[in-house]
């Protein structure tokens, strides 16, 4: 029998973020509130070949950051997820020194990994008709290249970990980082994710899937409207976003600032469909979480959704909130924030959580922008257009759903101290 | 094509290990040890595969360990000499 191990309160004491609508907290904040999209009209050379020609990309020079040396052995997932980890650490106030080194670890979420990488050794070989590869395209495309270098900066030996179930994945290895921590094989993990796809091959694939979002033909930042009737699809971005989370007595005994507690997570399988959601899957996704919290339903007051702005998402989704909180799911608030910075894909579920984590400190829920024209089959309060303030606000949820059928579901709540 | 003598290969390789590693080209020497100057195995891989692309040679991987920065010119220039057409 294994040993029985302590159980822990896992709390989030530091964040870090890269995003279209901004890098740093402060940042994110501003733009996610008030509703400003980080949509525009793509400005890569490519992009004449697109027939979508819309992205959410990130203002993020790796030079600002890295030396040249550092920065050229990255791919530009791993430049991204190493300062956003940087950035969470500062957050945090942590010193990781070498007590700390090998009871911390790190769990990093990631759909396509080094996408660029993998594109421009294809490009060599098939293309330009070149005979061999850079030294560093393996070290660089590979899925768990942005978490290792993220160990290799703060020298941690704990659990490294590397999650992809696409668009849940930085969810998934949060609630998992989180279940470490719980049971006592880590005291700290960084864990998030990042994605770096705006490759003309990765755009390209998406666009035969015929889910993403057309122009609008007013004002291309508007494109993408969850939640709303006239709803195309989704807009790509890229970005990254990580938390520090630590056990509660690890925080307290260091006099950390603690963010929030993260009391629940639930993962559970559409199994129905390689695309298709499952409202059974999703309403497990959002049970197994509220199960793990030991919670009531009517505790949670507001969901980020996964509302990808698709027909088909929005509308399972809205149906899986309603069988899951049958008539609270009235009462509560649910807003899909991709209209301000689009689908980060890998990284959404932790960009996501970083600003379900903010609502929750600001007493403020960000609004799904878009919402021009509501849809009689997504009748909750979506928060449509303007920010809304609940001045109790306790108790958060965040969901990721995926192709695939990975669900993925976070509960932060205020920590509430007994005694 | 001519065959560049050792100092304009030196010259090449200089400036390449210069701007991987940003350091002033003036502190390397043809006596610069490869890991004193900063590089790692991976490095030193890189700095081979630019030099392949820029001299048009291929370095056979039984001839890549190397220590020194005369080392690699001696060896490009060989390679140039006998790979050339």
């Amino acid at each position: 029998m294994a040993k029985q191990k302590p159980y822990s309160r896992v709390v989030v004491t530091g964040l870090g973020v890269v995003s279209p609508i901004g890098n740093g907290l402060a940042e994110l904040s501003q733009q996610v509130f008030a509703g400003v999209s980080g949509i525009k009209k793509f400005d890569a050379p490519f992009a004449e070949q697109l027939s979508c020609k819309l992205a959410a990309q990130a203002n993020f020079d790796p030079a600002d950051h890295f030396s040249k040396h550092t920065y050229s052995m990255l791919d530009r997932i791993s430049q991204m997820a190493l300062h956003t980890s940087i950035e969470a650490v500062k957050h945090a106030g942590l010193t990781i020194d070498e007590a700390l080194q090998p009871r911390m670890g790190v769990y990093l979420g990631t759909g396509m990994g080094g996408a660029s990488s993998v594109e421009e050794g294809y490009v060599r070989l098939f293309k330009d008709g070149a005979s061999r590869l850079k030294p560093f395209t393996v070290l660089m495309s590979m899925n768990n290249a942005a978490a290792s270098a993220i160990a290799l900066e703060f020298q941690i030996t704990g659990p490294n970990q590397t999650f992809s179930t696409a668009c849940s994945s930085s969810a998934v290895a949060i609630g998992e980082a989180a279940r470490l921590i719980r049971h006592g094989y880590a005291d700290v993990m960084l864990a998030g994710g990042a994605e770096a796809l705006l490759t003309l091959g990765s755009i390209k694939a998406w666009e035969a899937l015929r889910t993403l979002a057309e122009e609008d033909e007013v004002d291309v930042s508007r494109s993408c409207k969850p939640f709303s009737l006239n709803r195309s699809g989704l807009v790509l971005g890229e970005g990254a976003a990580m938390l520090v989370l630590e056990s509660l007595e690890h925080a307290q005994a260091r006099g950390a600032t603690i963010v929030a507690e993260l009391v629940g997570y639930g993962s559970a399988n559409d199994s129905g469909h390689i695309t298709q959601p499952s409202v059974k899957g999703q309403a497990a996704t959002m049970q197994a979480a509220l199960h793990d919290a030991n919670l009531p339903l009517q505790s949670i007051e507001y969901i980020n959704a996964h509302g990808t702005g698709t027909q088909m998402n929005d509308i399972t989704e809205t149906n899986a909130i309603k069988q899951v909180f049958a008539e609270h799911a009235y009462n509560l608030s649910v807003s899909s924030t991709k209209g301000t910075h689009g689908h980060l894909m890998g990284a959404a579920g932790a960009l996501e959580a970083v600003i379900t984590l903010l609502a929750l400190n600001s007493n403020t829920l960000p609004p799904t922008i878009n919402l021009a024209q509501p849809d009689p089959a997504c009748d909750l309060d979506y928060v449509p257009n303007t920010a809304k303030t609940l001045p109790s606000l306790d108790c958060v949820m965040s969901n990721s759903f995926a192709f695939g059928g990975t669900g993925a579901a976070l509960i932060f709540k205020k920590l509430a101290l007994k005694n | 094509m001519s065959v560049p003598n050792l100092e304009e290969i030196f010259n090449v390789l200089a400036k390449m290990i210069a701007d991987k590693m940003e350091i002033d080209v003036a502190t390397i020497t043809p006596i610069s040890n490869l890991t004193e100057l900063g590089l790692d195995s991976l490095d030193t891989f890189d700095i081979i595969f630019n030099a392949e692309d820029h001299f048009k040679i291929k370095v056979p991987n039984d001839q890549v360990n190397i220590e020194t920065l005369q080392d690699v010119t001696t060896l490009v220039h060989k390679l140039i000499l006998s790979q050339q057409k």
